[in-house]
């Protein structure tokens, strides 16, 4: 048995006050992710757990769509989280810099990667003198990564959008079978998913500007 | 007329029956609408991308210990996937110890306290057989200080009905600190901690946990003193521990 010390803090905590002997404890609201930015790059080392919880799914979803590769995929997502926290002072704090700012991170590792699987494929070439296949190195979909984010993004969404989001455009519902499925008005349908898409857009604008 | 309202531009791309004609006629017209409807075409082209794929639990493990150049033995070369993350022994973990924690001194005697509760016997289980019966002694542990091995009293797990477990308090000479004396069971995995209750009896307690959260590894019992702050998090002073065992 190993003897461990306080956990550290790394849940969100209550942002308010609690006021008042009858005040009901409302949901904490989430922290800015500005504000967790700021945490970051000043180095509180609970944040790079709120980081990471946050986004390895992202990153380790690119990784294993860009490398096919569990093993590396994983190494990758490790390489990336490390590298953000030994870089942080050369982020820039704002509410959407962790999706693009990692992303551009992975974008690189996975790079590396490829470019370590084809000096291993040369290098079984030169014993074993195969061809290196163009597949091994892969193309990336230059689309995946704002598929990954806008994926994010629409299940972060409230409810009853984030359901009616899945249906019309995972499950190709159409508006008045959606309206049917979930029991709410056609023009309510209508207006999440405009909402909705807008919303999506204003989130690729704005993790395309925070990757500049 | 002026620019069409953005969510009538995602309708054009969404069902371009539901949009009136004069706002189509805009955006015909109008270089800022039609980038916008562009825009908004290529976010419905990125739709429809299979759920996010999440990481093996024991990855963030070794993204903690390689980025905060701790040691963790659960850093090998191949990925033990079953296995959880081996614990990162105190000594190496003692830089993360949340700044929280009140003074170096409050640091040092954590290390302390934590070596003596590690070998403070517990009363071993009579026999583990399944299910236990009512007022069996899951587990017990006796409290010392943190600064010192001085003894703090006593900690006794019992099995109770329905899979809840009772966990008798008996705190002595937890000092005069101002504050009220808060009990806590700490996970020994060292991520997680519940609260139980305070200690409003003099320093004995008796709190009803879930069977669950023990086997589950919350099993250090921690007693803080916490300042009439508001703020319901631990406050980083222990006064006593014990792990159940």
């Amino acid at each position: 048995m190993t003897v461990v010390g306080l956990p550290a803090r790394t849940r969100p905590r209550y942002g308010v006050a609690v006021v008042g002997g009858a005040a009901v404890l409302e949901e904490a609201p989430e922290e800015s992710v500005e504000a967790l930015a700021v945490r970051f790059r000043a180095g509180h080392e609970e944040a790079l757990g709120e980081v990471y919880d946050r986004w390895a799914s992202l990153v380790h979803s690119y990784a294993l769509r860009a490398l096919q590769d569990t093993h590396d995929a994983e190494d990758v997502t490790q390489q990336v989280f490390v590298a953000a926290w030994q870089s942080r002072d050369k982020m820039t704090p704002g509410p959407h810099t962790f999706p693009a700012w990692l992303i551009g991170i992975a974008r690189h590792k996975i790079s590396d990667a490829r470019a370590a699987r084809a000096r291993d494929v040369r290098r079984i070439e030169a014993v074993a003198a195969v061809t290196p296949s163009d597949e091994v190195v892969g193309t990336e979909d230059v689309m995946e990564p704002d598929r990954l984010v806008v994926r994010q993004a629409v299940d972060e969404m409230g409810e009853p959008r984030r359901t009616i989001m899945l249906l019309a455009f995972w499950q190709d519902l159409t508006h008045v079978d959606i309206a049917a499925t979930t029991g709410l008005p056609l023009g309510t349908v209508k207006s999440h998913l405009r909402r909705g898409l807008t919303q999506l857009h204003h989130t690729l604008e704005e993790v395309r500007h925070g990757s500049r | 007329m002026a620019h069409a309202d953005v969510d009538d531009l995602a309708a054009l791309v969404i069902e371009p029956a539901d949009v009136p004609d004069p706002v189509r006629r805009h955006v015909g017209a109008c270089s800022r609408c039609s980038a916008t409807v562009e825009a908004l075409t290529a976010t419905r082209g990125a739709l429809g991308a299979d759920p996010l794929v999440a990481p093996p639990p024991d990855l963030r493990a070794r993204v903690m210990a390689e980025a905060l150049g701790r040691p963790t033995a659960a850093a090998t070369e191949t990925g033990t996937a079953e296995t959880p993350s081996a614990p990162v022994p105190l000594a190496s973990r003692r830089r993360g110890v949340p700044v929280w924690l009140a003074s170096a001194a409050a640091v040092l005697a954590l290390v302390a306290g934590l070596g003596v509760g590690r070998m403070s016997v517990g009363e071993p289980e009579a026999a583990p057989v399944e299910p236990e019966p009512t007022g069996s002694v899951l587990a017990a542990t006796s409290l010392t200080a943190l600064d010192s091995d001085a003894p703090r009293g006593a900690v006794e797990a019992v099995n109770d009905a329905d899979d809840v477990v009772t966990v008798s308090v008996r705190a002595t000479e937890l000092g005069d600190e101002p504050g009220f004396h808060e009990v806590w069971l700490i996970n020994v995995d060292g991520e997680r901690m519940v609260a139980l209750g305070i200690l409003a009896r003099s320093d004995n307690g008796t709190f009803e946990v879930p069977r669950r959260l023990i086997e589950e590894g919350y099993r250090i019992v921690d007693i803080s003193v916490e300042p009439d702050d508001g703020d319901p998090t631990h406050s980083g002073v222990s006064l006593a521990r014990g792990e159940l065992v």
